[in-house]
């Protein structure tokens, strides 16, 4: 063994040693290698004399695509027409969005007064549904059109806004095409389709085909929202405008949720006042009685929709302020301390007028039933809480006054009315007025019943407990928080005064519906209501118009010189907020003309159920 | 007629009470509700409902 291993030793050393020089000589030829491909590269590439030059191979590197910023036009940017662009596009976007209000708002509650007639059985309720879709049928129309226009407008006026806008929403504009197409394919089908799905399992084909109706509106309704609101609180974008997020980040923005449900439940009060308005001019053109009783319960239906609608709007429109100030307390300022304020004030006046007339509306309704005489006692309170509410409501906090005027005044605040003009008393004068005005509903909806139940005292003393306590509440929260104890717990106690308030909303409904549950019912007369209570019918939708036009331009007039805020400048000759006045005149330029549309509208309806008499050939010497 | 005014007197009593009860049932409702919805805001009060925080 030890031979073995004394034979073979010499040969294993030679052959380490050899492996070793073998791996010295790699190494070096490999270092020699590094350094000569270095000073030789390209290799391979020798150019041989008398031939071209051989061309060398280049690295293609990946291009880097800048994100497109938004752009910042100059003055000269924008096409000069000779009139203001602004006052174009705000004459035809108001336009729009008032049609759009409406025929988006008309399906819903046609469809809920559809099923209301299907679950009741009573075909009056399916009668009106179709009637009011045929009133709004035009505006569908309308709206197009009015969509249509302010589009061109906007491509020619605003060429840099609109391409930004375009990139950064891309091909959801193909989607919201798209949505026009299946909301035109679902109202045709819904309307015309109305008589030949009436009964049976085809009447819920009929309410599947509402439904979708309202699927696709209600998606074109999120979708515009989310432009607007991007253009006042961006999101999916960085400083400059680029787009770094997808889609949905781009839409989801702080005040694209508020705007949505704002709009939703305007929407509907809007609709139902404007159908109302409609109940009201038939109710006063005809004699008939028959017709006269069928207009008084859509023009009660109409005020019905409007007002319930409407109770909730308040708390909707205080969401969407408070995320405003959330997002940008100097926007949320400007809009309610600066320029904007005054536009509050006339605000107040449009919705004291809505509440004063609806409420004035359910009183004279009253007048239908005679078990009504037992609560019209308590209307002169209610008008007395309504009005005082106003006046509060409508006293500015800072006035606009002269030297002599303040010093006679003795300060620029009023000793005694200063304090009405804050925060805490219109919170108080606002909640108190929703609280009376659905006194005023539930009142009347009590007149034409007599509660039947064992537990009626009760129910009864419970009902009168909740609203002296409510009441209660709500002034002791805006008077102790408001004005004695600090700004986070003032701003605080507004949302427990909301609360109370519905509070009284749900336990009102509540209890009406379980106390009248099988209660007797005394007789309606429809049609004997006095005339003139169909002219706060004519009101209501007048007041909605104006208030949608006032707040409309408020929402877009605080984003002040920006196209997007913070994002790209309005560099247009209308760069800035208008005066009071000047806004006031375009607002109410705008109403005049969507009421004339209306009228419009209304007349086409009108005419869609009148038939020309055949005429009679008259010839010489008598008839032929 | 003592029966009459027995009933009426009777009336008068459930319809007090009820008024009491449901009066007194509101009144911690309320007070409840004050303290709930400002201390889910984080703005908790004192038992007499001035600002604890």
């Amino acid at each position: 063994m030890n031979r073995l291993f004394d034979s073979i030793l010499p040969w294993g050393k030679a052959l380490c040693w050899a492996v070793l020089v073998a791996l010295l000589a790699l190494g070096v030829a490999q270092a020699a290698g590094d350094d000569a491909l270095s000073r030789i590269s390209p290799v391979g590439m020798v150019q041989v004399e008398g031939e071209p030059p051989i061309e060398m191979p280049v690295a293609v590197e990946e291009e880097v695509v800048e994100p497109m910023v938004a752009p910042r036009p100059t003055r000269a940017d924008y096409p000069n027409i000779g009139v203001s662009s602004r006052a174009i596009v705000w004459v035809l976007a108001q336009l729009h969005l008032f049609f759009a209000a409406l025929v988006l708002a008309v399906p819903l509650f046609v469809l809920t007064i559809e099923l209301l007639g299907v679950f009741t059985g009573d075909e009056r309720y399916d009668s009106m549904a179709h009637e009011f879709m045929k009133i709004s049928l035009t505006g569908f129309s309308i709206t197009a059109i009015f969509g249509g226009s302010l589009a061109l407008a906007l491509f020619l006026l605003y060429p840099d806004f609109m391409a930004y806008m375009t990139h950064v929403f891309g091909a959801q504009l193909m989607v919201y095409a798209g949505l026009f197409f299946l909301e035109s394919f679902f109202l045709y089908t819904y309307y015309y389709g109305w008589n030949a799905f009436r009964y049976g399992n085809l009447k819920w084909v009929h309410l599947t085909l509402g439904l979708l109706l309202n699927a696709a509106g209600m998606t074109i309704m999120v979708v515009s929202n989310s432009w607007a609101t991007f253009m006042m609180a961006p999101s999916g974008v960085n400083e400059v405008g680029a787009v770094i997020g997808n889609i949905w980040e781009v839409m989801k923005g702080p005040l694209w949720n508020p705007i949505n449900l704002h709009r939703f439940i305007a929407n509907i009060a809007f609709g139902g006042a404007v159908v109302g308005a409609y109940a009201a001019f038939k109710f006063l053109s005809t004699n008939d009685p028959e017709k006269r009783a069928h207009y008084d319960w859509m023009g009660y239906t109409s005020n019905f929709i409007a007002i319930l609608a409407f109770l909730p709007l308040p708390f909707a429109g205080y969401w969407l302020m408070a995320e405003i100030y959330a997002y940008s307390q100097q926007m949320g300022i400007t809009a309610m301390g600066g320029i904007l304020a005054w536009l509050f004030i006339v605000q107040a006046v449009l919705i004291g007028t809505i509440l004063l007339a609806g409420n004035f509306y359910l009183w004279a309704g009253m007048s239908r039933t005679d078990g009504s005489e037992r609560y019209k006692g308590l209307i002169k309170f209610i008008a007395f809480v309504l009005v005082v509410c106003f006046l509060i409501w409508v006293t500015p906090h800072t006035l606009i006054l002269s030297a002599s005027e303040i010093a006679l005044l003795g300060g620029s605040h009023h000793h005694i009315l200063g304090p009405l003009g804050i925060m805490p008393a219109k919170n108080v004068a606002v909640n108190l007025m929703l609280v009376v005005t659905f006194l005023s509903f539930q009142l009347y909806r009590r007149s034409d019943k007599v509660a039947t139940v064992s537990w009626a005292p009760m129910g009864n003393a419970l009902m009168v407990a909740i609203y002296v306590v409510a009441i209660a509440n709500i002034i002791f929260l805006g008077v102790y928080y408001g004005y004695f104890t600090n700004t986070v717990y003032k701003v605080g106690s507004s949302v427990a005064q909301v609360a109370s308030t519905l509070v009284v909303i749900v336990a009102g409904i509540v209890i009406d519906t379980l106390m009248f549950k099988n209660a007797k019912t005394l007789p309606s007369h429809w049609g004997r209501i006095p005339d003139r209570s169909q002219y706060a019918l004519f009101a209501l939708p007048i007041a909605f118009t104006w208030l949608m036009g006032l707040m409309g331009y408020v929402r877009s007039s605080v984003k002040t010189h920006w196209h997007v805020y913070t994002v790209m400048k309005d560099n247009s000759p209308d760069n800035f907020i208008p005066t009071i006045g000047y806004a006031g005149n375009m607002i109410t330029i705008v109403t005049v003309l969507f009421l004339l549309c209306v009228l419009f509208m209304f007349w086409v309806a009108n005419l869609s159920g009148t038939r020309q008499s055949k005429p009679i050939a008259v010839v010489e010497g008598g008839v032929a | 007629m003592g029966n009459r005014m027995q009933e009426q007197k009777s009336s008068i009593t459930t319809t007090l009470l009820a008024a009491v009860i449901s009066f007194v049932f509101v009144l911690a409702l309320f007070y409840g509700l004050d303290h709930l919805v400002m201390s889910m805001q984080g703005l908790p009060l004192n038992a007499d409902l001035s600002p604890a925080g």
